[in-house]
């Protein structure tokens, strides 16, 4: 296995379109629900657990940065057999590939609940399941400027939805936020944690960094990818804490989609329905750049046809998701798969950067001193 | 070796041959036409034999330049050198084979031959049925120059270079099908259009391997990238001044000989909502426009589809002051609304459709007969809403606004399995449709250019000329995404300097 991956200019991106794949793979499923989780443990304090989590998500994206300029045009699963050896990099490569078919799973499943909730209590899984992955995979096809373009074009078709936000927001009552630190830190630390599940995905970088044209900026563009989804995530949680009582936003389940109830236009009412709708778009690119990273991944650690790897990913996909029945189940495996997320995109960067920097410096050494 | 003798016996050896050898062996070549005249005089010692077909050369050329020299003296003895050096016309060949001067004769030439000579010789005057250059019918315009192309080539280079008078103008000749050639030319300008892009095009139309191409809309769907899309890849346009403004902005034209319409590549999205008029008008008209038509394509596509999603699944989407008059006027139909929408739809297309062949005086009265009183009969019968009827009259009127009837057509067809969705699905088929449809013209190209720039890959400077216009002033640059030799037109420096009051 290579580990520098060569990439034809005619295939490269421009840094500045990293802003979106990074933050259209970030915001996704999440920020349905984010509000209920932060609040069940950092309450009034939620929008301190995110600036902490968005905090933390700088220096793991700075830690990437430093990481991948330590080589000049490697991805994650190259970095890893160069440091750990062919066995445990191949072995890392495999945990990374399955993590990004469970977070597939995951989006599929959340999202599909909330049609069938929203839209069509009778709609039956498969069938949206069905309709999601034949988009995903006739992406995916496309290669890496086709996943792009769809995270770019499908973030400006959806971000406008913040705009209908003013209602929500003009109805907001300042005092569900006092007092300000009313609780514990180690609440605002496990809110902090429970924020890191809508906020990961910024790992993406570590992937496609080859495929960019102009390296030097990908960094910023990184950097400002994790700020805009920070803010994003800030304010649709401050939002939702000052429209719903606290009772209330614990007893909902996804909080920023009930929100959007009561805005209504004079051709259009029960909003929602439509940003439900609408949110196939902002969950395609999320779903697709998954994908594409766990066939990738397959590809780069087990010289694999990417082709036939997402065939067999789309079938073992489509049967997954009928395997869970019940909220509690999702619940359950997201959960888990929120942990480990946690630890790939927030923890092994900042483990991994002084790894390679040693590993680095001695061979340095051996190469000056023989 | 008897074989062999026969073999050597082949046309090519028919010179020296009697004129009698002659007539026999072309009139069997030519299918014994009955239109093959031949007019045999006795000039000095020998016969000279004059041959072509009576509607394929132009007559007075012919008596005027060839029969008044050859006659002029009655006993000079002549041979094919002394013929081309005395005829007064510079289209001379002279053949070895009878095979080469039967397809001079089919495309316009006249055929001397004297008795017993080496070579014949044959002068190209040809007489081609063309029509008078004419208005633009189908790209009408209400400024601009209103002449259009022709099926002659010669006629549309003749008008492309009084364009475009510029010796950097270059176009090339190949020749494609096999039975029944076609001259086709690739147009450019040398000095601004890009090297790759004229070797992509020229490669694609040498690679052709086709019997016979018939317009160049066939050429286009021969030489686009994915065959499989609906959406058309090369730009066709009756319009000279179109053409030459393509061009002038680093495109590369092909021209089709027998075809009123050329093509320009490479062709993107928003080339196909764009028409000439934008320029003409004021920029900020000019860009109002060009919104407007990108927003009735959005609308053609998914306005019936979200009346049909709202009415089957998501009634309460719908304002329940809107909600009254709808359910009034949809109390007397039948059918769902899928149904509903698909009749009326396919009452347009028709329409349309019949439109199209039928001629034009006929088509009017269909227009209104069509259009009023169907429309009118159908809400009575209770067969569809009034609602309906407005919603599809604007989604058809939207379709038409595109400048190009290519992409007109896929608008159209492309509403269809929406509607199909959006009643199926609802909200979800529409949001499916729509994200499949992006996805799609994220992976068409045009010969290798992105079919959405510049939206994506996004080039802010190209959203000059494509989505908006900007006032001459400002538009200094050629489109980017023509990767154009010159890529700056004029220092923008100096058309902004700014003077101050009364200098």
């Amino acid at each position: 296995m290579k580990i520098q991956l060569q990439v034809p200019v005619g295939i490269q991106i421009q840094a500045f379109y990293v802003f979106f794949l990074i933050h259209t793979t970030q915001v996704g499923t999440g920020i349905m629900g984010i509000s209920t989780h932060i609040y069940s443990t950092a309450k009034q304090d939620a929008w301190i657990s995110i600036l902490v989590a968005g905090v933390w998500m700088s220096i793991s994206v700075f830690c990437m940065g430093k990481i991948l300029q330590q080589y000049e045009s490697a991805d994650l699963p190259g970095i890893q057999v160069d440091i750990f050896g062919k066995f445990v990099g191949k072995f890392l490569g495999t945990i990374l590939a399955l993590y990004f078919f469970g977070l597939l799973i995951s989006v599929l499943l959340n999202y599909i609940e909330v049609i069938q909730v929203f839209l069509f209590p009778t709609v039956p899984t498969w069938l949206v399941c069905l309709f999601l992955l034949s988009l995903v995979v006739y992406a995916v096809l496309g290669g890496v400027r086709v996943i792009v373009g769809v995270s770019f074009l499908f973030f400006v078709g959806t971000v406008w939805l913040l705009i209908v936000l003013y209602k929500p927001i003009s109805l907001m009552e300042w005092n569900h936020f006092l007092p300000v630190m009313g609780n514990s830190y180690s609440d605002i630390a496990s809110g902090a944690f429970k924020t890191t599940y809508s906020l990961v995905g910024f790992e993406v970088l570590l992937f496609i960094y080859p495929y960019i044209q102009n390296k030097r900026k990908a960094h910023s563009a990184a950097q400002l990818a994790a700020l805009g989804t920070t803010l994003l995530t800030l304010a649709v949680v401050v939002i939702t804490i000052g429209y719903f009582s606290g009772p209330q936003l614990e007893r909902l389940i996804w909080p920023t989609l009930s929100m959007f109830k009561i805005i209504q236009f004079s051709f259009a009412e029960r909003f929602d329905i439509i940003a439900v709708g609408l949110w196939m778009m902002i969950v395609l690119p999320n779903m697709i750049t998954a994908m594409w990273l766990c066939t990738h991944t397959f590809k780069r650690v087990y010289g694999l046809r990417q082709k036939q790897v997402l065939y067999v990913a789309a079938i073992l996909l489509f049967f997954g998701t009928i395997v869970f029945q019940d909220r509690l189940q999702i619940n359950y495996f997201t959960d888990k798969l929120a942990t480990v997320g946690f630890y790939i995109a927030f923890v092994y960067p900042i483990v991994l950067w002084p790894i390679v920097l040693l590993k680095n410096y001695i061979r340095r050494k051996r190469g000056t001193s023989q | 070796m008897r074989r062999s003798v026969q073999k050597k016996k082949k046309p090519s050896d028919l010179f020296p041959c009697t004129i009698e050898e002659l007539k026999k062996q072309l009139s069997t070549m030519l299918q014994d036409s009955p239109d093959l005249n031949f007019s045999t005089y006795t000039l000095g010692q020998k016969r000279v034999i004059v041959f072509y077909f009576t509607y394929q050369i132009n007559k007075e050329q012919l008596h005027r330049s060839i029969l008044d020299t050859l006659l002029a003296s009655q006993d000079k003895t002549w041979d094919a050198k002394m013929i081309q050096n005395e005829v007064p016309l510079a289209s001379s060949t002279l053949h070895d084979k009878l095979v080469s001067v039967a397809k001079e004769l089919i495309q316009g030439g006249v055929g001397i031959y004297v008795e017993e000579d080496d070579q014949p010789i044959t002068y190209y005057i040809p007489e081609q049925a063309r029509r008078a250059v004419s208005r633009a019918e189908n790209e009408s315009l209400v400024l601009g120059p209103q002449i259009a192309f022709t099926e002659s080539m010669v006629t549309n280079l003749n008008i492309i270079r009084w364009r475009l008078d510029t010796p950097e103008f270059k176009t090339e000749k190949l020749i494609i099908g096999k039975e029944i050639p076609t001259e086709v030319r690739i147009a450019y300008l040398t000095n601004i259009a890009n090297e790759d892009l004229i070797n992509t095009v020229r490669q694609r139309l040498e690679d052709l391997d086709v019997n016979d191409v018939m317009d160049s809309n066939v050429v286009a769907q021969l030489i686009e990238d994915r065959s499989t899309s609906i959406f058309p890849q090369l730009l066709t346009t009756e319009l000279p001044d179109r053409f030459c403004n393509s061009l002038i902005n680093g495109k590369v034209g092909i021209m089709v000989d027998k075809s009123p319409t050329v093509l320009i590549t490479p062709a993107t999205l928003f080339s196909f909502l764009e028409s000439t008029e934008d320029i003409y008008f004021r920029w900020n008209i000019g860009t109002f426009l060009r919104i407007m038509r990108l927003a009735a394509m959005f609308l053609s596509i998914l306005l019936t589809p979200i009346y049909v999603a709202a009415l089957s699944f998501h009634v309460e989407v719908i304002p329940s002051s809107l909600l009254v008059s709808l359910g009034q006027s949809r109390a007397n139909v039948p059918f769902p609304p899928v149904f509903e929408a698909l009749l009326l739809e396919l009452l347009i297309e028709l329409l349309r459709e019949a439109g199209a062949r039928l001629p034009t005086k006929v088509g009017q009265t269909m227009g209104i007969v069509g259009g009023i009183v169907l429309g009118q009969a159908a809400v009575k019968a209770g067969f569809t809403s009034n609602i309906l009827i407005i919603i599809v009259a604007l989604s058809a009127l939207a379709s038409f606004t595109a400048p190009s009837y290519m992409m007109g057509g896929a608008i159209r067809v492309i509403r269809f399995p929406m509607i199909v969705l959006s009643g199926l699905w609802g909200l979800l088929g529409i949001f499916l449709g729509l994200s499949f449809l992006i996805i799609h013209l994220l992976k068409v190209s045009s010969l290798g250019t992105p079919y959405l720039s510049p939206l994506y890959p996004f080039h802010f400077a190209d959203l000059d000329n494509s989505i908006i216009r900007l006032p001459w002033s400002r538009a200094n640059r050629r489109p980017t995404v023509n990767e154009t030799k010159k890529p700056v037109k004029f220092s923008q420096k100096e058309a902004k300097k700014k003077r101050d009051i009364d200098e």
